[in-house]
């Protein structure tokens, strides 16, 4: 049914968007290839398809749009007059009557030109046919925009119309401005309309759906109707008009009791005689709102209108003709009584007793929440004070949780201090059976002595691997004798040992021992005056030979060890020594840091 | 607050520090740090891994069974609040830790006693065979000899006294 597809209409792109989408769509979905060298009935068919797809995709669309809003003529008369009152019959028959005639006229600029296009004998002829089909399509739509436009805003609107149905049962709200219509459908269903003080708060038509007697009833609030001809009439008050000249339903004429609206009862008399006859063939409610700012006993009896009067609280009791049927097809089924016990509901003492409370209006304990609004800002939560202890001045204690470590909790146990005596017994007995004596280290001098001598082996040794680790054992070895052993270096290690080195002057080792062996050798001694010796002898040694002075013997120094510094520092044997002695330090490498980002430690 | 104890190396886990794990099976594991986690996460045994309390435990390292170790104990039946009851037990708390290091440190200190009686035995083997890295084995004779040559002219000059 058209009613309740205004929701599902198609969107209607502007103009510029439509031509946008259906030239983009060409070129993506026929063929683009095409050379000069082509039959030529191949090339016309190639331009020929484009300017049918072109043609096809605007007629479709279009077509849609056509089919998918409604017809004025097709739909309940009560949509037709709310959309008159809304968009203006004319104005959107008109757009759609353009839309139409814009499909038809691409259609045949379509037609026209394939048929033009069975005489193109190039490619350039044929292109330039199809460049100018294309062209004239799009200008055709260009004209179109204004409709378009309004189409689109039609569509927005009418997919936000409240969905009412015109067939079910409805109840109908109207009245003046701001006499309560709103705040009553609010009440009464789960609607949720803008109450405001100021008239013309609602400015269409709202729907509400509330249950009674197990059925679902409409009711539609209005916007307010004031008081003229209806040639003047604005668009808000229409749609109230139009609401109740079309829906079969049960009109709640709305009267504000206390004037507060702004309009007298008299006033609101006369609006109800105008717009009496729209009420033919409908059950009529006159209902006085607001009467608890004015009770009703206070009207003055003038107001004889207000015969049948209902307190806006109480339920409607609304019949239409439709209930009327449905009741006769239904029957309530009571099961017959057995015998005559009266089994009356039961209800427990508690709600009894409660629903006294309620109606007494007894005082209540204090809540939580009456102390915190009390104290304000200074309020705390203290669930301590419900606590159910032995000792009820304990219960603001602040309970220690945890000592050095340990939680208290699992030492808690009530006979903690039996089990405490218990334990200090033993301790004593251990103390006493002397566990805890400390042992002194009872050694004698032997063994203090043993023990130092141990260390000192076990430090030599170390340092004679050490030593010996330092050898170059890449180059030659010389034999141990081809080395000279200083005498003080001797008699230093033999002293260490132990042995007595004091006046070994005339020792083996001290004596100069081949002037000795070659006297035995020869008989008669050559003197040492030969010139090599004698030369050598007066020879200056070769860090004082050029040296004036004491002075420039210190700075020839000073200059000697600085060169050397360098090649010191960086334990290189020379120039060419790249050695690395470790290439990858292991604590450069080693843990978390290792992936070699680390240069120091 | 609770202060946890890691499931790997059995080390305290203050609130606000560590890791929990809660298995399938709902079982929670608590760690105390990332080292502990990945080593369980990795399905080392803690029992095997020997830096954990429990690998101490289960070897013999450390104190096992004792009645001071009794009276810390996880109970899942809550006390009720009581202020004495609660006063008494801080000060047996302290009471019983005190004991209980006094006695760890005992156990301790009587495993290593074996080492001290190893060692005496080692300086002295070391020092019976490598002797000879400090003292020359004719260190003194030299001296004796004199003293003995000493002595004995002593003793003739005496004799001819």
């Amino acid at each position: 049914m058209a009613l309740y597809n205004f929701k599902k209409i198609m969107v209607v792109p502007t103009a510029k968007d439509f031509i946008d989408l259906t030239l983009s769509k060409t070129q993506r979905k026929t063929p683009t290839v095409i050379h000069k060298h082509y039959q030529i009935h191949r090339i016309r068919h190639f331009y020929m398809r484009k300017i049918k797809f072109t043609q096809q995709n605007y007629h479709d669309r279009l077509s849609q749009i056509l089919t998918d809003f409604p017809k004025l003529d097709d739909i309940h008369p009560f949509y037709a007059d709310l959309m008159n009152v809304l968009y203006d019959k004319d104005h959107y028959k008109l757009a759609l009557g353009q839309i139409n005639i814009a499909k038809n006229l691409i259609d045949n600029v379509a037609k026209d030109y394939v048929r033009l296009m069975k005489y193109g004998d190039s490619l350039y002829r044929c292109k330039q046919l199809k460049r100018a089909a294309l062209g004239r399509m799009c200008t055709i739509l260009k004209r179109q925009k204004q409709s378009l436009e309004y189409l689109e805003q039609v569509r927005q609107h009418l997919s936000r119309l409240p969905t009412i149905d015109p067939n079910t049962r409805t109840l109908l709200l109207c009245g003046y401005p701001n006499v309560g219509k709103s705040s009553f459908i609010n009440k009464v269903t789960r609607a949720d309309v803008e109450v405001q003080p100021y008239a013309f708060t609602t400015k269409s038509l709202f729907v509400g759906h509330m249950d009674y007697r197990y059925l679902r009833w409409q009711v539609v609030d209005t916007p307010g109707i004031l008081d003229h001809p209806l040639e003047e009439r604005n668009t808000i008050e229409m749609q109230a008009i139009t609401a109740l000249a079309h829906l079969r339903a049960a009109v709640l004429y709305v009267m504000d009791v206390s004037e507060q609206c702004g309009h007298t009862l008299s006033q609101q008399l006369e609006l109800f005689n105008n717009i009496r006859p729209l009420f033919a063939n409908k059950p009529l409610i006159v209902m006085a709102n607001k009467c608890d700012v004015r009770k009703i006993s206070e009207l003055s009896e003038e107001n004889q209108a207000c015969d049948r009067l209902l307190a806006h609280r109480v339920d409607t009791k609304m019949k239409t003709k439709k209930v009327h049927d449905v009741l006769n097809r239904l029957h309530l089924a009571v099961p017959t009584k057995r015998d005559q016990k009266n089994r009356s509901p039961f209800i427990p003492e508690g709600a009894l007793l409660r629903r006294k409370a309620m109606e007494t209006n007894a005082p209540k304990r204090k809540l939580e929440r009456d102390l915190e609004v009390e104290l304000g800002d200074d309020y705390t939560l203290d669930l301590q004070k419900y606590w159910d202890l032995m000792n009820p001045e304990e219960k603001q204690d602040k309970i220690p949780e945890i000592w050095e470590g340990h939680n208290i909790a699992d030492y808690i146990d009530p006979e903690i201090m039996k089990r405490l005596e218990d334990l200090e017994q033993e301790e004593e007995l251990r103390a006493k059976a002397g566990e805890y004596d400390s042992e002194e280290e009872s050694e004698d001098e032997e063994m203090k002595e043993i023990r130092q001598l141990a260390s000192q082996i076990r430090e030599k040794r170390k340092l004679k691997i050490l030593s010996s680790k330092e050898k170059d054992t890449q180059g030659s070895r010389m034999p141990r004798t081809a080395k000279k052993v200083e005498r003080a270096t001797l008699e230093k290690e033999m002293a260490d040992l132990g042995l007595d080195m004091t006046d070994k002057d005339d020792s083996h080792y001290a004596r100069r021992s081949r002037s000795l062996v070659r006297k035995r050798k020869r008989e008669v001694s050559a003197p040492p005056t030969s010139r090599t010796r004698s030369q050598s002898a007066s020879r200056p040694p070769r860090d004082q030979s050029g040296v004036r002075d004491a002075k420039m013997l210190k700075k020839v120094k000073t200059m000697m060890k600085n060169s050397q510094k360098d090649m010191n520092q960086q334990g290189r044997k020379g120039e060419s020594d790249r050695h690395v002695f470790d290439v990858k330090p292991k604590h450069l490498f080693a843990g978390k840091r290792k992936s070699g980002s680390t240069s120091r430690r | 607050m609770r202060i946890e104890k890691c499931y790997f190396c059995s080390a305290p886990v203050y609130p606000g520090h560590g890791m929990k794990f809660v298995r399938n099976d709902c079982k929670v594991f608590g760690f105390c740090r990332s080292k502990c986690h990945k080593n369980f996460k990795k399905k080392r045994n803690p029992r095997k891994t020997r830096w954990t309390k429990a690998f101490r435990k289960s070897v013999g390292k450390e104190l096992t069974l004792d009645y001071s170790l009794e009276f810390e104990k996880r109970r899942n039946i809550p006390v009720k609040y009581n202020r004495e009851l609660w006063s008494k037990t801080v000060e047996a708390m302290k009471k019983v830790e005190s004991i209980k290091n006094k006695r760890q440190a005992r156990f301790i200190l009587n495993r290593l006693k074996k080492g001290k009686e190893l060692e005496k035995a080692a300086d002295i083997t070391e020092v019976k065979k490598n002797i000879h890295l400090i003292r020359a084995p004719h260190a003194g004779h030299a001296k004796q000899l004199e003293d003995k040559m000493v002595q004995k002219l002593a003793e003739d000059v005496e004799m001819d006294e």
